[in-house]
């Protein structure tokens, strides 16, 4: 199952928006677009939540890959504008130690 | 007695999208604040990528049950499937502490179905796993 990712560009930081849900359907939809991205070279990204309502940990387990895999390449991932409700998933996951997760897209071009 | 869901749906992932359409109605029904009906689906999500992929071993028949209602104050959450026997409440617990560089990947699913419940037990019963999940409603409106 597809799942719609709006990208924009801000400088040399590209930010994608995830957009609806994010979940075991399409989680592997997602992982080809970010990968894609990540291994075509792009070292600064931001994932912006304002589109998305729902999150599981299948989609998750992408960010997180993401996470490693610019880290071990001197990039980064940031996280930002996430809902309440998917800010406590974070939380209990242990992720918000691990991934910077900024309040607006304008914090989190600084922190990338 | 409010509205109560009963539905069986084949064991595959593409069907949790259905399903979180299904448990909306019953959440808006039984009159359930949005977080509450959020981390169902989130469980139900992780509950179902789970049996998916590791109780069934490419059974044909394989399904899964999901039974909701409210009582009192509980949400009373039980699923069904006809997989492998398999307790995820006795599942070790996942890695949410290790740096970005040793974090594992996967095994976060069960944690969050079980960090979200305030009871969660295990029965293998007619040659099925039957899960039981209870949601306190009063603490969501904290």
């Amino acid at each position: 199952m597809n799942i719609e990712v709006a990208e924009e560009r801000d400088g040399d930081a590209l930010v994608l928006l995830p957009v609806g849900r994010l979940d075991s359907a399409n989680a592997r939809a997602f992982e080809s677009i970010v990968m894609e991205r990540v291994d075509g070279g792009e070292q600064r990204l931001i994932v912006d939540f304002s589109r998305l309502g729902f999150i599981s940990s299948s989609g998750m387990r992408v960010l997180l890959m993401a996470a490693k895999k610019l880290h071990a390449g001197q990039g980064k991932l940031v996280l930002c504008a996430m809902p309440d409700h998917i800010h406590e998933v974070f939380r209990i996951s242990g992720f918000d130690q691990i991934i910077p997760i900024r309040d607006t897209r304008e914090s989190a071009l600084g922190e990338v | 007695m409010a509205d109560e869901l009963d539905v069986t749906i084949p064991a595959r992932l593409s069907e949790v999208r259905e399903l979180s359409g299904m448990v909306e109605a019953f959440g808006d029904a039984n009159g359930l604040p949005d977080p509450k009906v959020f981390v169902i689906n989130l469980a139900l999500d992780e509950l179902i990528t789970n049996t998916v992929t590791h109780g069934l071993e490419d059974k044909a028949d394989a399904e899964i049950r999901i039974r909701m209602q409210v009582d009192g104050g509980t949400l009373i959450l039980v699923m069904e499937d006809n997989g492998q026997p398999f307790d995820p409440t006795q599942d070790t617990n996942a890695d949410v502490t290790s740096s970005l560089e040793e974090r594992a990947i996967g095994g976060l699913g069960l944690h969050l179905v079980k960090s979200f419940a305030d009871r969660i037990t295990y029965e293998f019963v007619g040659g099925r796993n039957r899960l039981t999940m209870e949601h306190d409603l009063a603490r969501a409106a904290e």
